[in-house]
Parts: structure tokens; sequence; C-alpha cells
């Protein structure tokens, strides 16, 4: 093909007791979208950050344009033509966007900061690559789509023509991935380079010339665009086959379990999240929640999973009211909850495996007699079937939970959630941050619930996640459910246009 | 399994090794200190040894000494394992013993009823005494150490007030410091010196190896007890963990934390019994101060467990002998003794944070 902008040879990178780059090549063409795919700790993010400057590695070289250079901080990656749009935006907030962009690199006229020259230049820019932004408002009055332009002017602004981006749709709306896709394409056709970080296989097909799979910090392969299918490059991930289509089990919907009736609630400055939120989630059903992420979903699985003081409506768990239950008396009626930010809320780090596995029920029986004295022997007993029947790796359930992975830990919190038997099951991102196989297995769990007969209410940001396994979805916009799709009767691109807010007033 | 239990043992060893580490360490900067202000270390290694180690008659007293310490530690802990910052053992001491004082000058009971009960009132009273500042912070979120702080003043004023006048057991015109009436003799604490002789130790009589001892070896057995084995104390755990992992699981946690400061507050109660029952008699205003804040370093070094607690209060008596003996025996000035004890404290506390942090990291690496 053509000229060569980066070439990486042989990187190996150690840290104690891990070998997370073990003789990585890497390369990249003028004109060229490089997707770069690997579970979690599978080395991709040590190899972009060494790419960076922000480690440096044990051995291996870095060539760009057939030059070799070292590459010591990002000072020196920016120089040398690397940009990257990191997962979570480097913008100030409060800050405009164009004051943003120049961040670091302000033009000065007699001691004074520069406005005028540095906004020419962007402007261009702008045209140039369709990236159309507001320079003079604020970085925080902007929609996240936009503030991710934001990111690519300011990498452009600084002259890069080898663009990282790591797991850049991941906050996107489907339109908002296909304007992405657009400025992707614009970027090549100029000459520069783009390494794409993704998990959704689906994109890296769609967009990607060239596909490396990275396992174990080793290249296990790079796949040309025609030869890799999605099935393949699972595998090559994973290190062995991976079903990726979860086998929906036709499931007789039961009665209905949950029922929130006109829910509304305020933050304390008395500012509504939720208005007159109304849906019923039915036995054997999964009813997945869709939307833009800080539209309320979170507060919505918190107020049903924990008293929170409500403006008004009602909550109702087999046609009685909860509303006015705390968090205990809940659970006992057979709510489970996987909590979207697990690390704050999922385990007592420094207690051990089997004791964060009866978290919840520890005041029950059998693993408490009727003197409140602890049976360990039970609490043992109950996590080590858990551990088997969940396939949880670790050296024994009295390890803290401290000692396991980050994908054993979610395996941990879905585990223990599902053994409580519960009647209603919120999934709350059940698989954010989770990798490949770690997913099939939650997928997998989601499912076996649904056949047992219970009710799931599955809030994502993913929207094919919760496509793929719903039954019926709601699409929240701004606190209120504004749609609700049975799943057979509409598509992504429909959902995608709620989930903006672009129908709001069409609906209904 | 042999790799995973030689892991196991690695960390082990190195959780012990810490708190040695820094008793080395900090017999080395005592001993650069000495030097500093002109003494010789010799010396004063011979006269920390004469006063702590020398006979059975110094380690028995260092046993006495570290009874009350191990109350302070283990009500301080106690508060610490469910995330209370309890800082009014203090407080809660000098009432706690007051009101134990009073079951024990005013009710009339035999002996092996009244001293269970001075026991159990003294733990009442520091219950009471950390009922305050407990209501307000759960239910108004008002922080615990503003409170217990002030309700230590308060309390000190509050003793000084009571025994100067209203439970003053002073005639007109007696000259001795403020103190209350004296403890009838069915609530006086006896010796267990004979009963260590009996079993060859020998304990001469004027140290105090007290029934308070062996209320403190109850003590310590239920706070194990009540933290490691039931349902109750693993709560109190989470609760001081994680309050939002707790709130998760549906523990009550404001219930806890209130029930955790209020225990402590009794646990508190009970530092006082060794010198108002044992070796006063009667209860004063100026019964050993600052117990309660020795209790939080105690507490610390000992990591909040009841076991670590013990060893921790023995290592705290071990020291308060020690700068009593460079007091005697060689020219350091008081001062630079309590700063040294200060800084020994400090290196304990610094070693021990930055071994559990090596561990941690050690742990996390091996995690990936």
């Amino acid at each position: 093909m053509s000229e060569t902008l980066l070439s990486m040879r042989k990187i190996t990178k150690r840290f104690p007791g891990v070998l997370a780059n073990d003789e990585i090549s890497f390369d990249l063409f003028k004109g060229e979208i490089h997707a770069l795919v690997g579970e979690n700790g599978a080395g991709k993010t040590t190899l972009m950050k060494i790419l960076y400057g922000l480690y440096s590695p044990d051995s291996g070289e870095i060539y760009i344009k057939g030059k070799r250079i070292t590459i010591k901080n990002p000072k020196e990656a920016i120089n040398g033509g690397i940009g990257m749009v990191h997962q979570h935006f480097m913008l100030v907030p409060p800050f405009t966007v164009l004051e943003n962009i120049i961040i670091g690199e302000e033009t000065k006229k007699f001691g004074l900061l520069d406005e005028s020259l540095p906004a020419e230049k962007i402007k261009a820019l702008m045209e140039k690559n369709g990236l159309i932004v507001d320079l003079n408002s604020r970085v925080e009055d902007v929609p996240v789509g936009l503030q991710q332009r934001v990111e690519i002017l300011k990498i452009l602004y600084r002259g890069a023509e080898i663009l990282v981006f790591d797991e850049p749709t991941a906050v996107l709306t489907p339109q908002e991935v296909e304007d992405l896709f657009k400025t992707f394409r614009q970027l090549i056709s100029q000459g520069k380079g783009i390494v794409f970080i993704s998990h959704k296989l689906d994109e890296v097909l769609e967009i990607a010339d060239r596909i490396t799979v990275i396992r174990k910090g080793r290249v296990i392969k790079t796949l040309n665009r025609d030869e890799a299918t999605k099935s393949l490059i699972a595998e090559l991930m994973v290190g062995k086959p991976v079903l990726l289509e979860v086998s929906r089990p036709d499931v007789k919907e039961g009665p209905a379990v949950l029922e929130v009736k006109y829910l509304s609630l305020q933050d304390y400055r008395k500012v509504n999240i939720l208005t007159d939120v109304s849906f019923t989630v039915h036995a054997g059903e999964i009813y997945g929640i869709a939307g833009v992420e800080g539209n309320g979903q979170t507060e919505l699985v918190e107020v049903i999973a924990e008293a929170a003081p409500i403006l008004h409506g009602d909550i109702l768990l087999n046609g009685e009211s909860i509303t006015n239950w705390d968090v205990r008396q809940r659970r006992e009626a057979g709510i489970s909850h996987i909590p979207e930010d697990r690390h704050r809320y999922g385990l007592l780090l420094p207690f051990s495996l089997a004791e964060n596995l009866t978290l919840g029920m520890h005041h029950k029986e059998p693993f408490v007699n009727r003197f409140q004295i602890i049976n360990k022997n039970k609490i043992r007993e109950h996590a080590k079937a858990v551990i088997e029947k969940f396939d949880i790796r670790t050296p024994s359930e009295l390890t803290t939970a401290l000692a396991l992975s980050g994908g054993n830990q979610q395996k941990v919190i879905v585990a223990r959630e599902l053994s409580t038997e519960p009647k209603l099951l919120l999934a709350a991102q059940p698989t954010r941050g989770v990798d490949i196989g770690a997913t099939e297995f939650i997928h997998n769990q989601l499912m076996i619930a649904k056949k047992e007969g219970r009710a799931v209410l599955l809030v994502s940001a993913d929207l094919d996640e919760v496509m793929s396994l719903s039954d019926r979805i709601g699409v929240m916009f701004k606190g209120r459910i504004i749609k609700e799709f049975e799943r057979e009767k509409t598509t992504k691109e429909e959902i995608g246009f709620y989930m903006m807010g672009e129908k709001e007033h069409a609906g209904n | 399994m042999p790799v995973i239990k030689f892991k196991f043992n690695k960390y082990k060893l190195l959780e012990l090794f810490a708190p040695v580490a820094g008793f080395i360490a900090s017999i080395i900067v005592l001993l650069i200190i000495v030097i500093a202000v002109g003494e010789s270390p010799g010396k004063s290694l011979v006269a920390i040894y004469k006063f702590s180690l020398s006979s059975s008659a110094k380690v028995a007293t260092i046993l006495s000494m570290s009874i009350p310490l191990f109350f302070a530690g283990i009500a301080v802990a106690f508060a610490f394992q469910s995330g209370v910052f309890n800082i009014g053992v203090e407080g809660q001491y000098y009432f706690g013993g007051l009101v134990g004082a009073m079951a024990g000058i005013y009710l009339h009971l035999p002996a092996f009823i009244h001293i269970p009960v001075v026991v159990l009132f003294s733990m009442l009273g520091g219950a009471l005494w950390a009922l305050i500042p407990a209501i307000l912070k759960v239910t108004k979120n008002v922080h615990e150490v503003i409170t217990t702080i002030m309700f230590n003043s308060i309390a000190l004023a509050f003793v000084n007030y009571l025994v100067n006048g209203p439970l003053s057991g002073l005639g007109k015109g007696k000259s001795l410091e403020p103190q209350t009436a004296k403890i009838q003799s069915t609530a006086l604490f006896g010796k267990l010196n004979g009963a260590f002789r009996f079993l060859g130790w020998n304990v001469p009589d004027y140290v105090y190896l007290d029934y308070s001892l062996i209320v403190a070896i109850i003590i310590g057995f239920l706070v194990w007890f009540v933290l490691f084995r039931m349902r109750y104390g693993f709560e109190i755990r989470a609760v001081g963990t994680s309050l939002d992992v707790s709130k998760y699981a549906g523990i009550k946690v404001k219930r806890v934390q209130l029930a955790a400061f209020i225990l402590s507050g009794a646990l508190g109660g009970l530092i006082g019994l060794q010198e108002i029952f044992a070796i006063r008699g009667y209860y004063t205003y100026s019964i050993a101060s600052g117990l309660g804040f020795d209790g939080i370093a105690i507490a610390l070094i000992g990591k909040n467990s009841p076991l670590g607690v013990v060893f921790a209060a023995v290592l705290f008596a071990f020291l308060k002998q020690a700068g009593y003996g460079l007091q005697f025996y060689t020219a350091v000035p008081n001062s630079v003794i309590y700063v040294i004890t200060g800084l020994m404290i400090l290196f304990i506390v610094v070693i021990n944070e930055v071994v559990a942090a090596y561990i941690r990291a050690l742990r996390k690496k091996e995690a990936v």
C-alpha cells in the first residue's frame, strides 16, 4: 500500500508480575484506519500509552515516517504528529470551545492572549473536516458528540497526522457514531492515519481497513477487512469460539412484577430528574431502557432499589406498593440489583469472597443462627456452590475480593445478585467495562433469569445490548420515557432518534 | 495449592514485620535524640531496661499499666470499626467512672453482685456520655470529632463541679483534694497478685493486678466475638469499610453507627475501673487524664483488632515505663522524653501504613 506513517517494532513492556506487551509490532499507513482490538488487559492501552509517551518501553523501537524516534512524554508525541482522543475527554468544562482547543498552545501578542489568530486557523480546520462547533460556547453546555469534535479539533490544531481514538463510540448515539465515521473518512482522505480502539466489533468491521487482534500482550493476527468476520475476531480475541448471538428463549410472559406509576423525582436543587415515569415489567420479560447517559436512568434504578424521597408516584412489586420500604425490605421481597457503579457499591474489597457472596443475605438463616451468630461453614459452602455454578476464577472462597481481577469481581456481583433467586433483577450497565468472555456470560445469565420467570429491568448505554436482549424497550430522554417499543417492531435508527429527543413531541 | 499458601504466608509475615520494624526504627530515633541531648546511649538503654524488663515486678507493672490503656484502645477501635471517629473516649471515661463510683458508693449489695454492677454502671455512664454526639451524628450529620471534643471539655468541667459540690464526700474545712465519699468495700476490686504468686509469678504487693484484668480479658473476648463471629459485628465492619456498599446491601447504616458509637462509649467507661475501684477507692476529677487520647494511638497501632489492641496497649505501657526510666536514671530532660514517646508512636504507625500500602500494591499486581 502507501507510505508507512507509524511503525512500532517489537515493543515489550513488563510490569511487576505481568508482561503487558510482548514484542508487539504494529504499523499504520497513510490514509488508513487500523483497528486495535483485544479484551480488557490484553495490552492495547499499554501500547497506546507507550506511543503517547506515558510509559517508556523496556525494549522495541518506534518509527514515524521511517525515522526512528524516542518518545519520552506526551509533548514529544504531539510534536511527532501523534494525537490521542481519550475515552474520557480531557476538556475543561467551564472554558469555551476555542479556549479548550488552544489550551497549552496559546498564541500571545504583547504578552496577552490572542484569540483571533487561532480562531481563523480553527475555522479553516472545521470547514476542511466538516467538524462544525460554535467556538464561543462553553464546553459544559455542548452535547457529548460535539465535545468529541472539540477533542478531535484539539489534536488537529496541533498538527496530528496519527490519530488514536480510544473507545470513541462508547458515549455516542448511533447517529453520532455515523457522524464520527464520516469524519474518519474525511480525515483519511487527507492522508492521515487513524488507530481505532473499540470493543464493538460491528463498528470495527464497518470502518477499519485492517484489524489487529491482541491477546495477553501479543499480536495474535492482523487481518484485512475482507478476510475478517465478527466471529473470527471474537475467537482470536478470546482464544476460543465465542457465541455472539444470544439465544433468546421463548418464554410466556407472566403477571406484572414491577409497576412504576407516574414516578417523579427531584434533586436537591428541585430540578426534575424523573418526570411521570410509568412502565411495567412482567415475569419472564426483559424490559430494556435505552437512552443517552444522564437522562435519569441511573436515578430510576436507584429509586427502585433503595428508598429515596420521591416527589410523587408509586412503585409496586407484585401489586404491593414498596415506595416506602427500606433497602432490606425490598431485597427480602425479591429485588436484586447489579449496580451501575460497581467499584463504589458492589463489593467490600478487604472482605473474603465468601462474605461478599452473602452480602445482603448475611442477616438471614442459614448464614446466621437465631442468636445472630455467624455460621462460617454455611457461608463457605454457599460460596463454594456459587463459585462453581458461576465459574468464578479464584484460588479459594477465602480470598479477599481485592485480590480478584476486575472481570471476576464483576462476576461475583452478578453471581450474588442472581443467587438470591430474585423476582426482579435490576441490571444497570451490566457489561460496562467487561470483556467479551464475561459479556457473553452475563448475557447468558440474564437470559437464564428470564427463562426462570424472573422480571429483568435492563439499563444500558449500549444500544446493541438493549436491542439484542430486551423484549420491550423504553427510551428515556430528560427524565421521561418518551416512547416504548416492542423489540421486533423497531430499528436501531428509530430508537436513536428518540434517544436524542428529536421525536420528543412527535411520539405518543 | 502450595503456591497460594506461600503467598498468604508472605503477607502475614510482612504484616507482622511492620510493628517490629517500627519499634526498631523508633529505638534508633530514640538513641539519636539521646546522643543529640548529650547523654550516653548505652546508659539510656540500661535505664530503659531497668524500668521495664529487669524484674518480674517491672514486667507486672507494665501489665498493670496496660489494663486501662487496653480499655481505651478497644473503645476507640470499636467505633473505628464502624467508621466512627470517637475522640470523646476521654469524656466518656470521666463520666462513666463517676456513674460507676456512684453505684459503688450509694448502692448496698453483696460483693459478688456489687462488683459486676459497678462495672455495668461505668459502662452505662460512658454510653450516656456518647449518646448525644451519637444521636447528633446520625440524625443531623454533625461530625463526631467536633461534638466529642466539646463533650470532653463538658465532662471535665461537669465532674469537677459535681465532685466539688453536690457529690463531695469531704467534710467542711478538709484540705484534701476534692473527692467523693469512699466507695463501699463490697464494690472494691481485690488483687490477683496472690493468685499469680501461686502460679509461680512473683508479683509484689505494690503492683495493681486487680479484678479489672479479668474484666479486660472478658471484654476483649466479647468484643472479638461480636465483631468477628456475630452478624452485628459483620455489619459494623461492613459499614466501616464502605457506607455505600452497606447501604446497597440493605444494612441500616445509621442504626449500626449509632449502636457502635454508644457501645464504644460504654467500653470507654471501663478505663477508670482500676484507678477508682482498685487504687483509690473514691472518685476525684484528677484521675489520670489523657488516657482517652492514648486510646486513639493504641487503636491505630493495633489496627482496630482486639488482639492488636492488646499488643499496642502493652507497647504503650512499655513506652511509658521507658520514659520513667530515662527520667530517673539519665539527664534526658522530661520534655524530650515526651517527644521521644511521641516519635516512637509516629514511627510505628507510619511504618505500619507503609507496609500495609506495600501489601496492597503487591496484591493488586498479583490480581492482574
